[in-house]
């Protein structure tokens, strides 16, 4: 146990590292200079320099990364050029945002899946399973940019029952809650279809154990064959992949935030990317690569625990 | 004292004014322009052309409310190097100017109550506003004018506006003021500006945008809580979320109606505003694209607001690259262009076709000169007498944003296809142009120009021998001579026949091929009263008031 632990602590560690090297160099040999950014387009070349001697920017590469991974290491994540203070200041808030939209999320499918995959999955081919089947593959197979502009022509410009944008202010008579209704629509929308079918597919394959029909032949209720058996059989697989699902929600935040003005991670690392502004694009990538880790690890011990025959082997 | 008498205390070139603009030599707009930067009161001038003052008689509702405005909240520390607008348009609410250019084009006093310029347009004495009161209590007087009007023109700063009145204010090398005495302090409440050139629009150029009228003891520096002359001051600023200004007491002009204004930062998405608008999430915003006027229109809660301005791009040869070396070459590429062809294409139709001279219909000077049409044979002969005869490849560069750009420069491309010329198209993102917009080694690129109130301000800024933004390297002692001479013209005729010729010289040889003029819109709330575009986007917050 304590073995499985270390080992996956040291590769989260290294993997940190190698990230931050890596999105260092990236920084380092793609266009757009940093000075030009804070100066605008109109500074002359003069002040450009003055700037770049003035922050350090014109010292060897290394230099720079080895100061930056000092001062990381030691809770200092940098100063943002683009939102022109300590990226501690407001990258916790950021942060947070996203999480909570995650977790409402999370909230919703992984419950969702499970109920919807069960109920389509037990009975094969019956008109139930057709219709959850079709509804996931049309969802799934929409992507977020295109789902939101449906969602908020439907119900912001047509019906006008939902405010436009989230940016998280209750202001023009829009609760806060009610901001966040669409931008959990559309993940949940995306989502939901994919992790269902994995389910159903689970429980599909499930059925046709000896064991079921077995249980079925004994005479056992239905519902607690289902229940006792069968579930408990098919949730081991989709387990771990509906934890890995967070994965993917931390990439695509990033559309919807950007489509709802949501004042989230996502959002926030598409300015600091477009603006090359390093200190943030690091701090993010690398708290990314964490939360990566650390629900793979969740999913691995899940899985470990769940199945008995690998945490007796 | 008759009118007569009042006009000709005002400045010795009124009366010939007035009765050039009465026998019709002089139109509506050239006249309220000149005569206000010479001096007479708005109200003045509009009544000699017969027209009401806009913005008069508006309908005022009652007061109070906050209005929400959607626009990109950018860091504001640093007005006199302001080089965006949105940074502006937030500290504008807090720290006023020395005068004000309206939508109109027409210059009043703000900071300044009025001013005065001698026949020679080289001296002009600004009489301060009293009974002014900074935030703080301080009275408002000249030496902080002196001290700000310094500040903008030390070369350390880095102020825009250095380039903006090195003609006449600084020395050949823009290293200093020409004169130790050129910005001259006559007392409490007036202040000289001793140029060493005519020039015409002062009063202007004071207006530009960085130009804020700060109090020296915060050394240029800007935020939450800083002393200001205007009517609200800054409570709350977060970078790329959100910035209010609120109503303060003691501000010397009208009372403001409102409470406050909220500028909401919703990113760059352009669905995600429309939609905030239409869930009424913010009354108005900055500024609408092509892609969102559709949408804006349905919106029924919401007036379109437009105007045509001289908001621009140019496609411009570098002159030094031996691609761009033939007068012929460059020519052929402007017949080849069907300017309003590419304006419906890639802008809705909303503006005005370009003449490839960067003067525009709505500058006061602009001369008309024929229409230069498509014209794809002659252009082909003009490309085989300079020794193309199957025409050439290039490459052209243009940024991603705004997405007219881009439409705009597929659809030329197609055209001088038809000549022969192939160019393929580069784009790439904003920040990556903004490196390279003026450099030698990018020969041929497609350039946003912003509005200027004046055809001579932007010859002056784009075209005029080493200037730091002459993008094209364009050099022509002629154009030069004849545009200093048109600076400090005050007769309208004799400005415009020059203007005709550098419109020509630049039509014939010059490095530009300029398709069209875009109109400038965006969209405020019905129940918002006393809103008005302004070509070049400003907001004048204290003019308005909200419905309940």
């Amino acid at each position: 146990m304590v073995t499985f632990f270390a080992k996956r602590l040291g590769i989260l560690l290294f993997t940190m590292l190698v990230v931050s090297f890596l999105i260092f160099i990236t920084f380092e040999f793609s266009p757009g200079d940093v000075a030009r950014n804070v100066l605008g387009p109109f500074a002359t070349d003069l002040q450009l320099q003055l700037y770049r001697q003035e922050h350090g920017l014109d010292r060897p590469f290394l230099v720079r990364y080895v100061e930056w991974l000092g001062n990381f290491l030691q809770g200092d994540l940098g100063y943002s050029t683009l939102y022109k203070t300590d990226v501690n200041d407001f990258i916790w808030g950021r942060i947070g945002r996203s999480l909570i939209l995650a977790g409402i999320v999370f909230a919703i499918i992984a419950p969702g899946c499970v109920i919807f995959g069960i109920l389509a999955g037990m009975r094969e081919g019956s008109r139930l399973d057709r219709v959850v089947s079709v509804l996931s593959m049309v969802t799934t197979s929409i992507p977020e940019f295109a789902s939101g502009v449906f969602l908020v022509s439907i119900f912001v410009i047509w019906l006008g029952l939902l405010p436009g944008t989230s940016p998280l202010e209750a202001a023009g008579g829009w609760s806060v809650t009610s901001q966040l209704v669409l931008p959990v629509l559309v993940l949940v929308g995306f989502y939901l279809g994919y992790l269902v079918r994995m389910v159903r597919a689970s429980m599909v394959e499930v059925m046709t154990r000896p064991y079921i029909r077995t249980a079925v032949l004994k005479g056992l209720v239905y519902r607690d064959v289902i229940l006792k058996h069968a579930v408990r059989n098919a949730m081991i697989t989709p387990f771990t992949a509906i934890l890995l699902q967070l994965n993917f929600l931390v990439s695509s935040v990033v559309i919807v935030e950007a489509v709802f003005a949501y004042p989230g991670f996502g959002r926030m690392m598409l300015e600091a990317g477009l603006y090359k502004d390093v200190a943030t694009v690091e701090a993010g990538a690398l708290f990314g690569v964490f939360f990566v880790v650390l629900t793979q690890m969740a999913g691995d011990f899940s899985y470990m625990m769940l199945n008995p025959r690998i945490r007796f082997s | 004292m008759s009118m007569r008498d009042h006009l000709e205390q005002t400045h010795a070139y009124l009366p010939r004014l007035t009765r050039q603009f009465k026998e019709g030599k002089v139109s509506r707009r050239e006249f309220l322009r000149t005569s206000t930067l010479l001096g007479l009161s708005a109200t003045a001038a509009y009544s000699i052309i017969g027209l009401a003052e806009p913005g008069k008689n508006q309908a005022r509702a009652a007061a109070g409310g906050t209005v929400r405005y959607a626009m990109r909240v950018m860091p504001i520390e640093s007005p006199h190097t302001y080089s965006w607008l949105q940074d502006s348009n937030i500290t504008r609410n807090v720290c006023e100017f020395l005068t004000r250019t309206g939508s109109d084009n027409v210059t009043r006093p703000a900071l300044c109550e009025k001013w005065e310029a001698s026949d020679d347009l080289k001296t002009w004495t600004l009489h301060l506003r009293k009974g002014v009161k900074w935030s703080n209590g301080d009275d408002f007087v000249a030496d902080h004018v002196v001290w700000n009007l310094k500040r903008l023109l030390d070369p350390a700063v880095g102020s825009s506006t250095v380039g903006l009145m090195k003609g006449y204010m600084m020395n050949d090398e823009g290293s200093a003021l020409w004169d130790a005495n050129a910005i001259e302090k006559i007392d409490d409440h007036a202040v000289r500006l001793n140029a060493r050139a005519a020039q015409l629009a002062v009063p202007e150029h004071l207006f530009h945008y960085p130009a804020h009228i700060l109090h020296p003891s915060e050394n240029g520096k800007f935020g939450v809580g800083s002393i200001g002359t205007g009517w609200a001051s800054l409570v709350e600023h977060e970078l790329g979320k959100k910035a209010v200004v609120q109503r303060r007491d003691g501000y010397w002009g009208t009372p403001a109606s409102l409470d406050a204004v909220e500028f909401v930062d919703l990113g760059d998405d352009a669905a995600a505003i429309v939609a905030a608008i239409a869930s009424n999430q913010v009354h108005g915003m900055h500024e609408g694209t092509t892609t969102q006027y559709a949408a804006l229109q349905k919106i029924e809660h919401v007036q379109v607001h437009q105007v045509a301005t001289a908001q621009t791009a140019v496609a411009r040869m570098v002159m030094t690259n031996p691609q761009w070396q033939d007068a012929r070459v460059r020519k052929a590429m402007r017949l080849a262009i069907d300017g309003p062809k590419v304006l419906q294409i890639s802008y809705l139709d909303l503006g005005l076709p370009g003449e490839d001279h960067h003067v525009a219909p709505v500058h006061p000077e602009y001369a008309e000169l024929p229409f230069l049409k498509q014209d794809i044979e002659t252009a082909k002969k003009l490309l085989a007498e300079a020794g193309l005869p199957n025409g050439f490849e290039t490459e052209i560069v243009c940024k991603k944003d705004p997405d007219w750009e881009p439409i705009a420069v597929q659809a030329m491309a197609e055209m001088w296809k038809q000549i022969g010329v192939t160019v393929n198209i580069r784009v790439l993102p904003s920040a990556q142009f903004w490196e390279i917009w003026d450099k030698e080694t990018n020969p041929f690129s497609f350039t946003e120009w912003t509005h200027r109130p004046l055809g001579v301000m932007v010859l002056g800024l784009a075209y005029r021998t080493g200037v730091p933004w002459n993008e094209s390297k364009f050099s022509n002692p002629k154009f030069d001579e004849l545009l200093t001479k048109a600076e400090g013209i005050l007769d309208v005729d004799k400005r415009r026949e020059l203007m005709a010729e550098l419109e020509t010289i630049l039509q014939e040889e010059g490095p530009i091929v300029q398709p069209l003029w875009r109109s400038v819109f965006t969209v405020m709330d019905k129940r918002v009263k006393g809103f008005e575009v302004h070509p070049t986007l400003y907001i004048f917050c204290e003019n308005w008031s909200l419905e309940a």
